[in-house]
């Protein structure tokens, strides 16, 4: 068994006290950490710095990339390709182009939300290290779980271990990645 | 945060900008008005004024759908903006009635068709015989403000009456008439627009026109909402009652409106255009000469463009550097939009700037006057309702109890 270490997990009782210690993490400069909860605390995406997500950003390369390519496919079938005169209208007019470019721009951009979204939760993945522990199943019912990733650059496992447990954490354990 | 008392205070907003508007405009109207009527019988002062009393018409209107629609969908957070957009739907009883005397004085030289023949010689005269006539105008004009005022002056009455009372009751009699309302509303708004806008061109026609003129009439609507919020928030008058989101949701609303007015004005060209038939593409024709022509591309890009991407990331709507500017943008870009549906059938072609000063004249002295008027309204009673029975939630006390007990815990920590 591999002895590659994931991060460490930490369970808190109360949301109060998730928030007071995401606080205190947030302030020790800790930047690849998550929180677990059972149902959404509000204001804990404030004390955790979190920033809007980039998924929008994504989804409006995907709708304009769309919109371009159909608006230029219907210039090059009806202006370039193969020009014909249809009801007495220019060979290439935008109002023409703009309904089914519009169309087209609705699915590139719900495709790019789409892939986004997959793309930054790094999904689809068969297996994630955090549920080989069984405690952290308890982060669905009545438990708060901090985890904070090895890859941190402040990540020190004696070190992090003492923040964690000074600030209240329960059960501070290792999680380790499985090959 | 003070809870509702029973002396309801009153608002104290304060602006000197009404007097000057009205001083500057005034001045500018007057010389208009002479100038208008030794060249051109008045006609130009009647163009120009029945586009500003346009503008100012649609602003009320769209304040009185959101009241509507408050009722409507029994909504919480709009509470502590609803007082101020019954005030501004007030308008439509004596002060936009007087405003539209003018318009009716001056109508057989605003529209055409007042002119253009009788039933026999002119078919499309014929075919709306009982209304394209003086009296069918008077008397149609006359429903419309006779339904508006019974709206507004109906949901204002509950509203104040809730005040003193805060009975259940006027929550309920507020709704009834919301719900008659809106339907009464939707068919004013329509006619109206159709009546008094688009028959400045009667020989046209389009099925489009009534949403168009609701998207636009909402949109510019929303706009003044937002920065009279935001104005009423600096003087600490509705501080209680506003909360951070509040304008995020005025925002997402002005977002929607941009979306759904350039939608129904590009559709309405949109059909024009593919149809191609003569007796509806002059319209347009007409709008691509001239200065016309330049307008429309500012349109394109001022009333939908620049709007729906200032306002489409989630920090702008409640960023008042960027939103006042938008908002802003947006009033001048409904105005110009009246006018390019308004001026076009009395200037086609180019037309004169030195009649740009007669407009912004009018437009000026009207809104100086209204304003006057809705803030004598707006002082002369509570800020916001004093007994709603979701102004606790538009507080925001009632269900953010947890919220703040996680605040203060996190606060604690500190």
């Amino acid at each position: 068994m591999s002895e590659k270490i994931y991060g460490l997990m930490a369970e808190f009782d109360s949301p109060g006290a998730l928030l007071r210690a995401a606080e205190k993490i947030s302030a020790g400069g800790y930047r690849k950490w998550d929180c677990f909860t059972p149902f959404p605390i509000h204001g804990l995406d404030k004390v955790m710095g979190y920033r809007n997500s980039l998924v929008g950003w994504v989804a409006l390369a995907g709708g304009a990339f769309m919109f371009l390519n159909i608006a230029g496919l219907i210039w090059f079938a009806n202006a370039f390709d193969y020009p014909v005169i249809v009801g007495g209208k220019p060979m290439f007019s935008a109002p023409m182009t703009f309904v089914p470019a519009y169309i087209m721009m609705i699915m590139g951009g719900a495709l790019g939300a789409l892939i986004g979204m997959f793309g930054i939760n790094q999904l689809p993945r068969l297996h994630h290290p955090l549920l080989g522990k069984k405690r952290f199943a308890s982060a669905s019912r009545d438990k708060f779980v901090v985890v904070i990733g090895a890859n941190d650059e402040k990540f020190c496992a004696t070190q992090t271990k003492q923040l964690l447990e000074t600030l209240g954490g329960a059960n501070v354990e290792i999680v380790e990645e499985q090959e | 945060m003070s809870l509702p008392q029973n002396n309801p205070p009153k608002a104290a907003l304060k602006s000197a900008l009404p007097g000057a508007m009205i001083f500057i405009g005034g001045a500018l109207t007057v010389v208009g008005l002479i100038a208008s009527f030794s060249r051109n019988g008045g006609k130009e002062f009647g163009f120009s004024w029945l586009l500003a009393f346009m503008f100012y018409y649609s602003i009320a209107l769209g304040a009185l759908f959101m009241v509507m629609v408050h009722h409507l969908t029994d909504a919480g957070w709009s509470v502590g903006i609803r007082r101020f957009c019954e005030h501004l739907a007030s308008l439509l009883r004596w002060p936009l009635l007087l405003m539209f005397l003018p318009v009716g004085l001056l109508a057989p030289k605003i529209y055409a068709w007042l002119s253009a023949g009788t039933p026999a010689t002119n078919d499309l005269i014929a075919a709306k015989y009982p209304v394209f006539t003086l009296p069918g105008f008077w008397i149609t004009s006359a429903i419309f403000f006779a339904i508006w005022w019974l709206l507004s002056s109906r949901l204002c009455k509950r509203s104040l009456q809730q005040d003193e009372t805060g009975s259940v009751e006027c929550t309920r009699k507020m709704r009834f008439h919301s719900g008659w309302g809106i339907v009464a509303f939707a068919l004013t708004l329509t006619f109206s627009g159709v009546f008094w806008m688009q028959a400045t061109s009667y020989q046209w026609f389009s099925a489009m026109y009534g949403v168009y003129f609701f998207a636009s009439s909402v949109w510019a609507a929303l706009a003044f909402i937002y920065v009279i919020s935001v104005a009423l928030l600096r003087q600490g008058i509705l501080t209680p009652v506003l909360k951070q989101n509040y304008f995020y949701f005025i925002g997402v609303l002005l977002l929607a409106f941009t979306l759904l007015a350039s939608y129904t004005e590009f559709a309405q060209y949109f059909v024009v255009w593919n149809a191609n038939m003569p007796t509806e593409t002059f319209w347009y024709l007409r709008r691509e000469e001239g200065g016309w022509w330049t307008l429309s591309l500012i349109l394109i890009l001022g009333k939908c463009f620049i709007p729906f991407f200032a306002l489409l990331p989630i920090h702008t709507k409640t960023n008042f550097k960027v939103l006042i500017p938008v908002c802003l943008l947006i009033a001048v870009m409904h105005y110009a939009d009246l006018a390019f549906n308004i001026l076009p059938a009395w200037h086609p072609g180019q037309h004169h700037t030195k009649w740009l000063l007669l407009h912004l004249g009018t437009v000026l002295f009207m809104g100086g006057v209204l304003a006057k008027i809705f803030i004598a309204k707006f002082n002369a009673h509570p800020p916001y309702p004093q007994r709603d029975p979701r102004l606790l939630e538009a507080m925001g006390v009632s269900h953010n109890v947890v919220n703040d007990l996680i605040e203060a815990n996190a606060g604690g920590a500190k």
